[in-house]
Parts: structure tokens; C-alpha cells; sequence
């Protein structure tokens, strides 16, 4: 297994292209295959397979940035929300921690939230390390 | 001119693949008549000798049933590969791992613990379990490995065609014998039944809503269901979303639910996914907006088993193919 204190976490970050492309073009992340930052037309786009896809060409984690509940002009990201609660529970059941796949809800210009959210999630990832 | 030569072989399977293909009835006289069978365990007596002692492509078709989960099942899947022009992978268990795939929820030692050790009716104070090897008197006994995970046939050997279905139908498998006997057989890799999915051809679909929205999901025990009805638009989860057909609506038409065994239409990569982020999608409720994540979260927990029932039919074929199972 790879130690996790020697090896940068994997996180892929899927964002919102309303919501949150804004606050990511002011922020110090960028959308270059390093961050692995994905920016989705709505987190709606963002499905079950697609999250474990990340998973599977490597991730440690994936967070989804998506607009405030309420927000979201398709209604989208409540179908995202149930997705990942269900997926979660998938994942538990499959004894993956279901810690991997976090949503986080960020506004437009909310710079400093989308920052700490990724550095947050990165924290975390590392600690938990790769998947076994 | 000599009769193109078939084999059927079983894998981990019910043996109801095998059954379908007596289904065929009349039919398979014609089967039998056209071609030359030299290896169908259930019902004549070749045995693998006789396998080995053909050359290799010698076999126009192999139809190979159930799952893979012992040396055994792969020695011989692979056996047949190499014997045979093409290899179909007959029935859901070759196809997706189906119901013997659900033994990826566990492993090897926890299902021996079981059958061997903790079931009600089990009598074993001395802990004998099957190895594989064991010394008598009269010299070593052997049994094939039994691996620690469930496979589907095309992760043992490569595939040519996939007919669908637990069990396939008998209109499917005469399609896929005429096709292969007309030299009709589409691209290979092409799974043998409609690409369209179940809900398009069901006869319940002229009174599915416009707008699906189920605020509650109930069980089949837990509800009267109509049995001209949506089973969605009475919040029973039924698989028909993501399916694809063929199958005759045999468990619509017997008032259950479509479970999946088609396995995924053209394009899905995870069936249980794919289905599952439909049903969430339908999952409506109408004060959604005054729930937090927490509230909801509750709610999800009444849908007992997801993992269970979203990969019913298709757990080894899944990204994660399996349960991850603590080091030890």
C-alpha cells in the first residue's frame, strides 16, 4: 500500500460551471490536469458512474461543488444530492469509505469557501490515503 | 459436408441455463440436426479428454453458462477458447456474474465459515474445510480452487457474443443459434437482444406519468400492487429503466418488478450506477426544499439494501467489482 504521508492525496474536484467557475477563476486552483478540476455544465451531469470513474483511473476522493440547494435553475443538484446519499451507502456496503465523495454547496463568488472546500477535502483524502 | 461442432458448458450457474435450452422444445431438434454437439455435460456423455483432443477453432461456437469462481470453471472456459471460433457467454451469470455474483459481497472464508461452520444445520466440531489437496491412505484427493472472488466469463476469456437473460428466453437463444447457423451474427461484443430498454416495450408504460415523481418507495410485501399500473408510479423500484429487452416481460407479466438480469442497455458502464442515479432522480419530495441533507439522508435509509438490490444481477461486472475485504 502507499503510504499516505509520503504521497500527494488524488482528489477530482467536479464544479458547477454557473456557480462556481467564477470563484475558480479567482482563486489560486486552477483547472490544469494537476488540480484535476472538472468543470461541469450542472452537477446534475455529474452521475454515480462518473464519480466512480474518478475512482477507478486512480482517485482517493471526489468532490462535487454544486450550487446552493435552491439555486440550481434545473433543480439538479437535489437529484445530486440523493445520488451521493445513495451512492454512499453503496459505498459503505462495498466497505469503501463514504467519506471519499463529499458535496459542497458554493455560491458564486464564494472564493474563499471553494478554497477551503478543496483544502479541506484534501486534508481528509490524504489522511485516509488511496483506495485498497 | 461435415456439421459445424458446438459445445455448452456450465459454469457457476443454477442450472437454469441449462433448462432454457431444453425450453427451446421442438426446436432443438432442428438445433441438434444442424450441428454437431461434442460437449454438453448436462445431457451427454463427453468428457474434457475429448475437448483437448480437438484442434484448436475446431469448435464453430462454444455457449458457455454461469459465472466464474473456481480454477476449474477457468481451466475449462479457457479450454473451450481455444478450441472454439467464437465463444458466447449464455445467460446473465457468463454475462454480469448475476445471483452467484453476489458472493462478492463476501470471500472464500467467509462463505466457508458459513456453509461449513455456522449454518443452522451444520454439524462440523472438528473444523474440516475443502482444501485443496487432501492425504489418504489411498493417496492425495484434489479439489479446484475456489477463489476468493466471482467472475464474469469475459474476465476469464475473451467473448464474442453475450445472450442475454437468468435464463435466457427461448426466442432469444433461437435467434442467437439461427443467427450463428445463417452466418447472420452481428459485430462481436454485441449483446443478442433489442437494444431498447424494458420500459419502452412494457405494456404497463401507457400509464406511466408524464412526470415520474415517487415521494416514497415501498417493497413488494408492503403494498396491493395493480397489476396494470407503473410499478414506479406505485413506488415499487423496478429496473426497466436501464434494462434492455428481450426477456418478454416475464416478471412484469407475473405482477414483479424488472430486476435487471438483461443486464445494462449499450453505452452503460455500471448497470447498478446507472440505475440507481435514475431512481434517485425520480425520488421526488414535495417539500424538498424545507429538508436538510440530515432529513434526507433518513429517508434514503428506508430504501434497505441499495447495493444489494441495484447490483442484483451485475455486482462482478461492476467498477468496483467486489466488496473490499479488511487485510488481515
Amino acid at each position: 500500500m502507499d503510504n499516505p504521508a509520503t504521497n500527494s492525496a488524488k482528489i477530482t474536484t467536479f464544479c458547477c460551471n454557473w456557480s462556481v467557475l467564477p470563484g475558480l477563476r479567482l482563486s489560486n486552483l486552477s483547472t490544469d490536469e494537476e488540480d484535476k478540476i472538472i468543470v461541469t455544465m450542472c452537477t446534475g451531469r455529474v452521475g454515480p458512474e462518473l464519480i466512480m470513474q474518478a475512482f477507478e483511473y486512480g482517485a482517493w476522493g471526489v468532490l462535487i461543488c454544486a450550487c446552493p440547494l435552491g439555486e440550481c435553475k434545473h433543480d439538479a443538484n437535489y437529484k445530486t444530492l440523493r445520488r451521493i446519499l445513495l451512492l454512499k451507502r453503496m459505498l459503505s456496503q462495498l466497505n469503501i469509505e463514504p467519506e471519499r465523495v463529499r458535496i459542497e454547496w458554493i455560491d458564486t463568488g464564494e472564493v474563499a469557501k471553494l478554497q477551503n472546500a478543496v483544502n479541506g477535502f484534501y486534508d481528509e483524502i490524504k489522511k485516509l490515503g488511496p483506495i485498497k | 459436408m461435415a456439421k459445424p461442432k458446438v459445445a455448452f458448458y456450465w459454469n457457476a450457474s443454477c442450472g437454469g441455463c441449462e433448462e432454457a435450452v431444453i425450453d427451446l422444445a421442438e426446436d432443438l431438434l432442428k438445433v441438434a440436426d444442424a450441428v454437431d454437439i461434442v460437449l454438453w455435460p448436462v445431457a451427454l456423455d463427453f468428457k474434457k479428454k475429448d475437448v483437448e483432443n480437438l484442434k484448436d477453432n475446431e469448435i464453430v461456437a462454444s455457449f458457455i453458462n454461469g459465472a466464474v469462481r473456481t480454477e476449474e470453471q477457468k481451466e475449462m472456459a479457457e479450454l473451450l477458447r481455444a478450441k472454439s471460433q467464437l465463444v458466447f457467454a449464455f445467460g446473465s451469470c457468463a454475462h454480469e456474474g448475476c445471483i452467484p455474483g453476489l458472493a462478492n459481497f463476501t470471500n472464500r472464508e467467509g462463505i466457508f465459515e458459513r456453509v461449513y461452520k455456522t449454518t443452522e444445520s451444520t454439524k462440523n466440531p472438528e473444523g474440516i474445510f475443502p482444501k485443496v489437496k487432501t492425504k489418504v491412505p489411498e493417496g492425495e484427493l484434489t479439489l479446484p480452487e475456489f477463489f476468493d472472488t466471482v467472475y464474469t466469463l469475459d474476465q476469464t476469456v475473451e467473448v464474442d457474443y453475450y445472450i442475454p437473460g437468468c435464463a435466457p428466453p427461448p426466442d432469444i437463444i433461437m435467434n442467437a443459434f439461427t443467427a450463428l447457423l445463417e452466418g447472420n451474427l452481428p459485430e462481436k461484443g454485441s449483446v443478442l437482444s433489442p437494444n431498447i430498454a424494458l420500459c419502452d416495450e412494457c405494456d404497463r408504460n401507457e400509464s406511466k406519468p408524464e412526470k415520474l415523481e415517487i415521494p416514497e418507495f415501498s417493497r413488494v410485501h408492503q403494498i396491493e400492487i395493480d397489476p396494470e399500473k407503473c410499478f414506479l408510479a406505485q413506488g415499487i423500484i423496478c429496473m426497466g429503466i436501464s434494462t434492455r429487452s428481450g426477456c418478454g416481460q416475464r416478471c412484469i407479466n407475473v405482477n414483479m418488478p424488472c430486476r435487471g438480469c438483461f443486464g445494462p442497455l449499450d453505452g452503460i458502464k455500471d448497470f447498478g450506477l446507472r440505475t440507481m442515479a435514475g431512481i434517485a432522480s425520480i425520488f421526488a419530495l414535495e417539500n424538498e426544499e424545507n429538508l436538510s441533507e440530515e432529513d434526507l439522508s433518513k429517508l434514503m435509509d428506508k430504501l434497505v439494501d441499495p447495493a444489494g438490490l441495484f447490483y442484483m444481477y451485475s455486482l462482478p461486472s461492476s467498477i468496483l467489482r467486489r466488496k473490499r475485504m479488511e487485510e488481515k
